[in-house]
């Protein structure tokens, strides 16, 4: 008796297979083909051309040290700022460490903007301190490489600040305690205990931020490119508008190439660190640093920061949306509301809701359905070859949006399959920047789902799909709803792929924005980025309160 | 008639061996278990059954059917085995209310809805849930949802019950309890039980026969009075129950009995066929030693445990410490000296385990 039971996961593990090469494996790959490819003929042209003319090499060194100068100041401020929060009994913890962490809930692109409102010229700050220090004008250019690491920081110092503070919440008290034993006092404890084991969470904080920044569009676009400042990003933008394949994909190339050993460095890091047993998940929490007459002084510091960095770009987008025209002075005749009407009657922009809602929804139901099976085939039926599977699904996470975006185009927008012009490119390259976001957190929900519960539907007498159906998919539905939300939230406001990838009636929100203030139009702009801000901040809070404040920012 | 039987089974992951040379069947309406400590491949072998693992040799025949031949590429998956599976954490889903728990085998078997009330009825009255039907499952304690996952196993009728461990994590009482219980609901339902624990109390209270494992290999296989009254070695007379290894020597050999020299020049006859002479262990279990003011054996109690029904000593011998457990009636007082003597040993090879 011959039985062929076949097992139907290896059909759904094929199915996803395929998936994940076509919008993964197959576009980068392309990347780094066409990198070596001149005229058809396997060749280092394009890699000669970005070493030989200064205008592209600088734009390598340029990202480097931005992203350096970036990392730096985003240790050193995420740090100070985690120490603060977490270590001393400094008044209003949960709300500053709330408001800190606004930024980053909103794209950087906003940032940018809402910081040339700030400080550029006849910027809100700008004008304010000409006529406080009367200076002709103001010491400072937002529209510099300094500008770039200012907004860059601020956007991205939270991921130091969260890893430290994970670290010192997580430090075994009786490590200090021990040093207190012996004899020393606060300051030599924090010098030579604290900071030397918290050290690495510090360093992994800072390869993120160096990540982030090395991979951010939006704010060296619409603060360096008029100043002619460019970085990789940028270049590659600018390399597809002449448009140069081979140079736009050799940049790419590099760009990853970058990215890939951060990651490598930070991985190290991470395991170095698990090795250091002292940092474990130990109930005792550290004491708190008692500030005594320095609390409020300190709180006052900490809470003008969080103003300076979370709420003036807020409050300035609004403003700016309620100005009747940009630069006007602030006075309550000069206050409207026709911007937001003119931009909710705007055709590009409905048009654009429109779209970026669809994009939307509709990667973020794809991204998490094919995430949910690969987490199925990985976590639980750990078949053969899943973690390959999951390994591909989880590459995107390394690679600069810019690059797959490039990607997309060599890949899908050539014949026989032409995708360029419409949504579906958009749609397969936000498939591909969201697909690792998915995984991991379908992953992590199914993880939490014993073992034993489908094996018991198993010897119930339950096939693959009742499983899937009846089982599976209902346990782990709170998780992907937070995952949905998770990757709906930032495809609505995405800049990065869609700048690269949209034409004529695709356009997204984010391409509405960045091309109207691009264009002059701020007010404008900032009523389209006001409403925006407004519907993730709710989101996010919704999203907060669904996961009991494990998701979301 | 043999409801399971598994022939030269062995499960290998990598280098690492979980089951070996494994070999035993369990008849109609019998209860048996497999014990072993943690570790010890006795799961694994369950799970082989079940078919959640997949073995790396040997046969599996449940009923009449062949589950599993790693010779002829068989290998029926879970769903389609009649077996009706307990896990130690009883895995019962938690969106579904009890009903729905315990009626799911049926409605994946597509039964009519009156078919599937009837027979859901009879197997909640069955472990007395009834009243609980619409509950879930974090509104049941333990031993409620415990009850749910036995009922949803038995629904579907299967073959052979195979129960991985499902006392374990109930408090002692409550487990205690549910010997009687499961023992009597086998012997109602009429259905062999496959039985995995590591608790030898359980395995001896209610199996019918049971199979001591020890790194992968079953190491006895027989009634719990034969195991515990006749050890096969060292491993599972250590294992099953307490009981005090005195080393000895073999100083002859007449028949089946042994004539054993231990602690200081005292003689015992021992039943033994083996052939072996020289060094040697005595095992004797704590309730055969006999304490009195008569005893060959000079002792000296040292510690005294009052259990209730019975008293349990630590009692110095000579420069060796043994364990005796006698009736509640006999109380001697710690510092008291005494003599032992042993009424019934075994006899073991001088090596360890």
């Amino acid at each position: 008796m011959m039985t062929a039971h076949f097992d139907r996961r290896y059909l759904l593990m094929a199915a996803v297979g395929v998936f994940v090469l076509l919008i993964v494996i197959y576009p980068l790959w392309q990347v780094l083909f066409r990198s070596f490819l001149d005229g058809g003929v396997l060749s280092l042209k394009s890699y000669q051309k970005v070493f030989s003319y200064p205008s592209y090499y600088r734009a390598l060194l340029n990202s480097v040290w931005i992203s350096c100068g970036t990392a730096a100041m985003c240790m050193v401020l995420g740090t100070l700022l985690a120490f603060v929060v977490i270590r001393t009994d400094v008044p209003g913890k949960k709300i500053l460490r709330t408001l800190l962490v606004l930024p980053y809930a909103l794209p950087s692109f906003f940032a940018a903007i809402a910081w040339i409102q700030l400080l550029g010229p006849q910027g809100y700050l700008a004008r304010l301190a000409l006529q406080f220090f009367g200076f002709a004008t103001v010491p400072w250019n937002i529209y510099s490489a300094g500008g770039i690491v200012f907004v860059l920081t601020v956007h991205y110092f939270i991921l130091v600040f969260i890893t430290v503070a994970g670290a010192l919440e997580r430090m075994d008290a009786s490590l200090e305690e021990a040093a207190r034993a012996s004899g020393a006092n606060t300051y030599q404890i924090m010098r030579q205990i604290t900071l030397p084991l918290v050290l690495p969470a510090i360093l992994a904080g800072g390869l993120l931020a160096f990540i982030g920044a090395l991979a951010n569009f939006g704010i060296p676009a619409l603060l360096g490119m008029r100043a002619r400042f460019f970085v990789l990003t940028t270049s590659i933008y600018y390399a597809l508008a002449i448009p140069d394949f081979g140079l736009a994909t050799a940049l790419s190339s590099m760009l990853v190439l970058v990215a890939l050993v951060t990651m490598a460095l930070q991985f190290g890091l991470q395991r170095g660190e698990s090795r250091f047993t002292v940092i474990s998940g130990k109930a005792v929490h550290p004491s708190t640093l008692k500030l005594r007459s320095l609390r409020y002084p300190l709180f006052l510091l900490i809470a003008a920061i969080v103003v300076f960095i979370s709420i003036l770009p807020i409050l300035s987008m609004v403003l700016t949306a309620l100005m009747r025209y940009w630069g006007a002075p602030i006075s309550a005749a000069n206050l409207t509301l026709s911007n937001f009407d003119y931009v909710l009657k705007f055709e590009t922009a409905q048009r654009a809701i429109m779209n970026s809602l669809f994009l939307g929804a509709v990667s973020a139901t794809a991204a998490m359905f094919v995430g949910t099976v690969i987490s199925y085939l990985h976590v639980k039926a750990k078949l053969r070859g899943s973690r390959v599977l999951d390994f591909f699904a989880t590459i995107p996470y390394a690679v600069p949006h810019t690059v797959i975006a490039i990607a997309m185009i060599l890949a899908w927008a050539r014949p026989p399959v032409s995708l360029y012009g419409t949504l579906w490119i958009i749609l397969v390259a936000y498939l591909a920047v969201y697909l690792p976001f998915a995984v991991r957190t379908t992953n992590s929900t199914l993880q939490q789902v014993h073992d034993s519960l489908e094996e018991a539907a198993k010897a119930s007498g339950a096939k693959l799909f009742p499983r899937l159906r009846d089982i599976i998919l209902p346990l782990a539905r709170p998780g992907m709803i937070a995952g949905w939300i998770l990757v709906f939230m930032p495809a609505l406001r995405e800049l990065t792929v869609s700048i690269l990838l949209y034409a004529y009636h695709t356009e997204t929100i984010g391409v509405v924005v960045y091309n109207l203030q691009d264009a002059g139009y701020r007010e404008i702009a900032a009523a389209l980025a006001s409403i925006v801000m407004g519907l993730l901040i709710i989101g996010n809070t919704i999203i907060r309160k669904l996961t009991g404040g494990v998701a979301g920012f | 008639m043999e409801k399971i039987r598994i022939a030269h089974l062995a499960k290998r992951y990598g280098k690492v061996v979980a089951a070996d040379a494994v070999t035993f069947s369990v008849g109609d309406n019998e209860f048996f278990s497999l014990l072993g400590p943690s570790g010890c491949g006795k799961s694994t072998v369950l799970r082989c059954v079940a078919g959640l693992e997949e073995p790396t040799e040997g046969e599996i025949y449940i009923g009449s059917t062949r589950v599993n031949s790693t010779t002829e590429g068989i290998n029926v998956p879970t769903e389609l085995r009649p077996i009706g599976m307990v896990f130690q954490n009883y895995a019962v889903w938690p969106h579904m209310t009890v009903h729905d728990n315990v009626a799911y085998p049926l409605k994946l078997k597509k039964l009519p809805k009156e078919i599937i009330e009837t027979k859901l009825e009879g197997a909640l009255r069955t472990v007395g849930l009834e009243r609980l039907a619409d509950r879930f499952p974090s509104q049941l304690s333990g031993g409620e949802q415990q009850r749910v996952a036995l009922a949803r196993a038995l629904i579907k009728e299967p073959e052979v019950l195979l129960l991985d461990e499902p006392l374990s994590n109930l408090d002692a009482k409550l487990r205690e309890q549910m010997r009687f219980e499961l023992k009597d609901l086998q012997r109602r339902s009429a259905i062999p039980i496959l039985y995995v624990t590591h608790d030898q109390a359980e395995a001896l209270a209610m199996s019918d026969r049971l199979a001591v494992m020890n790194q992968g290999r079953i190491v006895q296989v027989g009634a719990p009075l034969d195991i515990y009254s006749r050890p096969a070695d060292r491993f599972v007379a250590d294992f099953i129950g307490l009981m005090n290894f005195i080393p000895g020597r073999i100083v002859e050999r007449r028949g089946d009995q042994a004539s054993v020299e231990f602690l200081q020049g005292h003689r015992l006859n021992i039943r033994d066929d083996g052939q072996w002479q020289g060094a040697c262990v005595v095992a004797v279990r704590p309730e055969d030693i006999t304490l009195g003011s008569t005893g060959a054996i000079r002792c000296r109690v040292e510690a005294r445990n009052y259990y209730g029904h019975l008293i349990d000593y630590k009692v110095g011998a000579e420069g060796f410490v043994l364990r005796v457990q006698t009736p509640k009636t006999e109380i001697y007082a710690e510092g008291e000296q005494l003599g032992a003597n042993f009424d019934r040993a075994l006899l073991f090879a001088d090596r360890p385990t």
